[in-house]
C-alpha cells in the first residue's frame, strides 16, 4: 500500500457549513447542561446568533470560486447566496416558533439545534459537487424533518405526519441511493464533473447510457419527492396539516431550496449531455405540479392546507428557473424565487401562527373573517404576501414570476411559460379569497389573535421585504446575477 | 472452482428468496421477524460469495445484530400483536399479482431481449478506484471521502437526539388525541350542529411519569 | 481468495453435522413412551398462566436506537483501524473529530437520563 497523500483541504471554503454545525453541537449541549426548563427562548437566541455568525463568516468569502475535498465540495458564488437565503429561512423560522413552541406546550431546547442542522444539510446541498455528499446533505436534512415534524407529540395529528413523511421519505431515500448505484455502474465515479464528462463523449445506445439514464431517472425521482413535484407530492398537504407551523412553513421553503439547488447542480454538472431525455420529463412534470397545486388549492377551506397546495404549485414556479439553469437567467430566477417565495410563505405562516390558540387551530376561512376589523395590521401583512404569493405587481411576488416565466420563455419553453401564466391566474382566485375575507366580512368569533416579539418582528421583517424587493428589486437583482455568473453551463 | 461457486451461489439464492417469501407469509409477526433475520443472513452470505468481507461483516453486524434486535422489540412493544387469525392478503390479492408481474416483466423484458449475453460489459470510464478491504476503506474515510465520514458523524448525532426526542421524552407526557381524519370529523360534526358541541377531549396521560423526571 | 473459505465452509458443515447426527440418531434409536406428565412442558413447578407476549417497556426500544447508532460509529472506525498504520496522526485527528460528534450525542443522552432504568 503507498503512502497517503494528504488532499488538500481548505475549511475556509466550508466556513459558513462548519459554524453552523459545530454551533449547533454546542448549542445542544449547552441547552441540555446550562439552561433551565423554563428558559428554553435563550437557546433560541443563541439559535439566533449562531445563523448569523455563519452568515458574516460567509461574507468575506463572496466571489471566491473554488472546491475542496477532493472536489466533493465546491463553494461558488451560486452556493454562498443559497447559504444565506437558507441561513435567513433558519432565523425567520426559529423568530416564530420562540414564542410558538411554549404557547403549544412543546417547548424543548433540542428544537433549535435540530433547525440549525437541517440548515446545515441545506447548505451541504447547495455546496455538495458529489452524489454522496448530495445524499448525505438530504439526509441529514430530512432526518431533522422526520424529528421537527413529529415535535407536536401531544397531537396526534402531528406523529401522522412525521410517520407519513417518515415512510414515505425512507422509499425517496431507497430510489436515491439506487440511483446513485447506477450512476456508479455507469460511470465509476460519484463525482458530479467526472460523470458530466464521461456522459460527454460516449454515443447513445450504449450499456452504460441505459445504466446511467436509469440512474439519473432514480435520482429525479428523489428530488421530485423532496421538492413535492406533481405525482410525488400526496404527502405535503397532510404532513404540513399536522406539523407544527413553524416546522411547516421551514419545510415548505426549505426542501425546496435546498433539493432544487442540488437538483440545478446535478441537471448541468453531470448530466448537461442528456439534456434531451430529461428536459421533456422534467417539463411535464413541471406542468403538472402547476396545474395540480393549484387547482388542489380551490378546494380547500383550510388556510394550512391551501399553503400546503400553494406551496406544491410555487414549487412548479421554481422548477421554470432550474429547467434553463443552463442559461444565465435560470440560476437567477431560481435564487430570486426562492428568495421571495420564502419571505413571502414565511410571513403568511407567521400570520397563521399569530391566529393559532393552544389546543385549536384558526386555519379556516372563516377564522380570517373581519380580521381587518380587529387586527388592521395583521390583516395588511396577509394581504401583502397573499398578494405576493399570488404575484400582484406592486409585491416582489410578481417580480418573481415575471422573473421566472421570462426565464422560462428565453430558455425554449415558451409553451411551459403560457401553462404558468394561466395557473398563476387559477391561483389568484384563492389567494385574493383569503383577502376578500379579511377585508369584505363582518368578524364572526372572537379568537384575539396574539401577537407578540418575535412573531411581530417575523411579520414585520417579511411584509418589509416582500413590499422592498418589489418596488426597488436592483439591487437584488445585481446579487443574483452575479451569483449566476459562475454556474451557467 | 466456477461451478461450486455458481452452485453455492444457487443454494443462497434459493434460500434467500425461501427466507423473503416466509417472511411475508407466515402469520405470526415474531416469526416473520426471525425469517427476516435468515434473509438478513443469506443476503451477508452473497456479499461473501462476492468476495466483499467487509460488507459481509457489516451486514451481519448491522442487520442481524442490531436492526433485527429493534425490529423484534418493536413488535414487543406494541400492545396487541396480529395474531394467526389476521389474514395478510386483501381479497383481490390475485389481481394485485398480476399487476405487480406485469409491471416487473415490463421492467425486465428490455433487458432480456437486449443484452448482449456473456459480453464482458465496456469498462466504465472514469477508473473506480479498487475499495475492496477495509484497509482500502479506511485510507478513504480520510483521503477523498473526509468529508462524507464526518458528516455521517453529525447525521448519526441526529439520529441520537431524534431517537431520545421522539421515543423517551413522547412517552412521558403523552395524551390520548384524535387522529387527523377523526378531527376532520368532528369539525365537520361541530360545523353541523351548534356551536356547543364539546371541543375534542383530552384524556389523562396515558403513561404517568413525572415530566420533572425526563427532564433532569 | 474465494477458495480459502472452501475450508470455512466445510468446517462449516462439519460443526453442523457433528451435533446433528447423534441427534439424529437418537431419534430413530431411543424407545418412545410417552405419559401427559412426560409431554408438559415443565415436569415441577406451576403450569404457565397468561400470554406469552407481554409488553416490552419503551426503554428497551431505546437502548436498542442507542445501540444500533454506536454500531454504525464502530462499523466506521473498524476500517479506519485497519488503515491506523497508512493514515497515521492525519486520520487519527479525522476520526477524533467524528467521534467527538458523536460522544456530544453521548452526553446529550446521559444528561437527559435516557440512559437510566426507570
Amino acid at each position: 500500500m503507498d503512502a497517503l497523500t494528504i488532499p488538500p483541504v481548505d475549511l475556509g471554503l466550508i466556513a459558513p457549513l462548519l459554524v453552523v454545525v459545530t454551533w449547533a453541537t454546542g448549542l445542544l449541549l449547552v441547552d441540555t447542561f446550562f439552561i433551565p426548563v423554563g428558559r428554553k427562548k435563550l437557546t433560541g437566541y443563541l439559535a439566533i446568533a449562531g445563523l448569523v455568525v455563519a452568515g458574516l463568516v460567509g461574507l468575506p468569502l463572496w466571489g471566491v470560486s473554488g472546491s475542496t475535498f477532493g472536489g466533493m465540495v465546491r463553494l461558488d458564488p451560486f452556493a454562498l447566496t443559497l447559504t444565506w437565503v437558507f441561513l435567513l429561512i433558519g432565523i425567520l423560522s426559529i423568530t416564530m416558533s420562540l414564542d410558538y413552541l411554549p404557547r403549544q406546550d412543546i417547548e424543548q431546547g433540542e428544537y433549535y439545534p435540530l433547525i440549525m442542522f437541517a440548515v446545515s444539510g441545506m447548505i451541504l446541498l447547495a455546496q455538495g459537487a458529489d452524489l454522496i455528499v448530495l445524499f448525505l446533505g438530504i439526509e441529514t436534512l430530512s432526518i431533522t424533518l422526520y424529528i421537527l415534524t413529529g415535535f407536536a407529540y401531544p397531537r396526534l395529528t402531528s406523529e401522522e405526519a412525521a410517520m407519513k413523511y417518515l415512510v414515505l421519505g425512507a422509499f425517496a431515500a431507497g430510489f436515491f441511493v439506487y440511483g446513485i448505484a447506477l450512476i456508479f455502474g455507469a460511470t465509476g465515479s460519484t463525482r458530479l464533473s467526472e460523470i458530466g464528462a464521461y456522459a460527454a463523449d460516449r454515443d447513445l445506445g450504449d450499456t452504460n447510457l441505459t445504466l446511467l439514464l436509469g440512474g439519473a431517472a432514480m435520482v429525479l425521482i428523489a428530488f421530485s419527492f423532496k421538492a413535492a413535484l406533481a405525482p410525488f407530492h400526496m404527502w405535503i398537504p397532510d404532513v404540513y396539516q399536522g406539523s407544527p407551523t413553524p416546522v411547516a412553513a421551514f419545510m415548505s421553503v426549505g426542501t425546496k431550496g435546498g433539493a432544487l439547488a442540488a437538483l440545478v447542480r446535478l441537471l448541468f454538472e453531470a448530466l448537461p449531455t442528456l439534456n434531451a431525455y430529461w428536459l421533456p420529463v422534467l417539463a411535464g412534470l413541471t406542468a403538472l405540479t402547476m396545474v395540480v397545486g393549484n387547482l388542489g388549492a380551490i378546494a380547500q377551506m383550510d388556510v394550512k392546507r391551501m399553503l400546503a397546495y400553494s406551496s406544491i404549485g410555487h414549487a412548479g414556479y421554481v422548477m421554470l428557473g432550474v429547467m434553463v439553469a443552463g442559461e444565465q437567467r435560470g440560476p437567477e430566477a431560481f435564487i430570486f424565487y426562492i428568495l421571495v417565495y420564502a419571505l413571502s410563505n414565511l410571513g403568511a405562516f407567521a400570520v397563521l401562527i399569530a391566529l393559532e390558540h393552544q389546543g385549536e387551530e384558526a386555519w379556516q376561512l372563516d377564522d380570517f373573517a373581519g380580521l381587518y376589523q380587529r387586527q388592521p395590521l395583521l390583516a395588511v401583512a396577509m394581504a401583502i404576501f397573499m398578494f405576493s404569493l399570488a404575484g400582484v405587481p406592486p409585491t416582489a411576488g410578481f417580480m418573481a414570476k415575471f422573473y421566472a416565466l421570462t426565464a422560462a420563455w428565453e430558455g425554449g419553453l415558451p409553451w411551459l411559460a403560457l401553462v404558468g401564466v394561466l395557473t398563476s391566474a387559477i391561483a389568484a382566485f384563492f389567494y385574493l379569497r383569503v383577502i376578500i375575507r379579511m377585508f369584505m366580512t363582518e368578524p364572526e368569533g372572537e379568537p384575539a389573535p396574539e401577537l407578540n416579539r418575535g412573531l411581530t418582528i417575523d411579520i414585520v421583517v417579511a411584509a418589509a421585504g416582500t413590499i422592498i424587493i418589489g418596488l426597488i428589486p436592483a439591487p437584488i437583482f445585481a446579487l443574483v446575477e452575479r451569483s449566476a455568473v459562475a454556474l451557467g453551463g | 472452482m466456477e461451478v461450486v461457486v455458481q452452485i453455492t451461489f444457487g443454494v443462497i439464492a434459493v434460500f434467500i428468496l425461501v427466507a423473503a417469501a416466509m417472511v411475508v407469509s407466515v402469520r405470526n409477526v415474531i416469526h416473520a421477524a426471525l425469517w427476516l433475520i435468515a434473509c438478513f443472513f443469506g443476503v451477508g452470505a452473497l456479499y461473501m460469495l462476492l468476495e466483499a468481507e467487509f460488507l459481509a461483516v457489516v451486514q451481519v453486524l448491522i442487520y442481524v445484530g442490531a436492526v433485527s434486535v429493534l425490529i423484534l422489540f418493536a413488535i414487543m412493544l406494541t400492545r396487541q400483536i396480529t395474531g394467526e387469525g389476521v389474514r395478510q392478503l386483501t381479497n383481490r390479492w390475485p389481481v394485485v399479482l398480476a399487476i405487480a408481474t406485469l409491471l416487473f416483466a415490463t421492467v425486465l423484458a428490455p433487458t432480456l431481449i437486449n443484452q448482449q449475453w456473456n459480453v464482458p460489459p465496456a469498462p466504465p470510464l472514469g477508473t473506480p478506484e479498487p475499495i475492496a478491504g477495509p484497509a482500502e476503506l479506511g485510507r478513504g474515510f480520510v483521503n477523498e471521502f473526509l468529508i462524507q465520514f464526518q458528516v455521517v458523524g453529525v447525521l448519526l448525532t441526529v439520529a441520537l437526539i431524534g431517537a431520545i426526542v421522539i421515543a423517551y421524552e413522547e412517552r412521558a407526557r403523552r395524551r390520548k388525541v384524535l387522529t387527523l381524519a377523526e378531527e376532520l370529523e368532528l369539525k365537520r360534526l361541530r360545523e353541523q350542529t351548534s356551536p356547543t358541541v364539546p371541543a375534542p377531549v383530552e384524556a389523562e396521560p396515558v403513561v404517568q411519569e413525572s415530566r420533572s423526571a425526563s427532564e433532569r | 481468495m474465494l477458495a480459502n473459505y472452501a475450508i470455512v465452509g466445510i468446517f462449516l458443515v462439519a460443526a453442523i453435522s457433528f451435533p446433528l447426527i447423534p441427534l439424529v440418531l437418537a431419534f430413530f434409536l431411543r424407545p418412545k413412551r410417552p405419559t401427559p406428565l412426560k409431554t408438559s412442558t415443565y415436569e415441577c413447578g406451576l403450569e404457565a398462566i397468561g400470554d406469552v407476549h407481554v409488553q416490552f417497556k419503551v426503554q428497551y426500544y431505546l437502548y436498542a436506537l442507542a445501540f444500533v447508532i454506536f454500531d454504525i460509529e464502530v462499523i466506521f472506525l473498524y476500517p479506519w483501524a485497519v488503515a491506523f498504520q497508512v493514515v497515521g496522526l492525519y486520520g487519527l485527528i479525522a476520526a477524533t473529530i467524528f467521534l467527538l460528534m458523536l460522544f456530544a450525542g453521548l452526553l446529550y443522552e446521559w444528561r437527559k437520563g435516557a440512559l437510566e432504568w426507570v
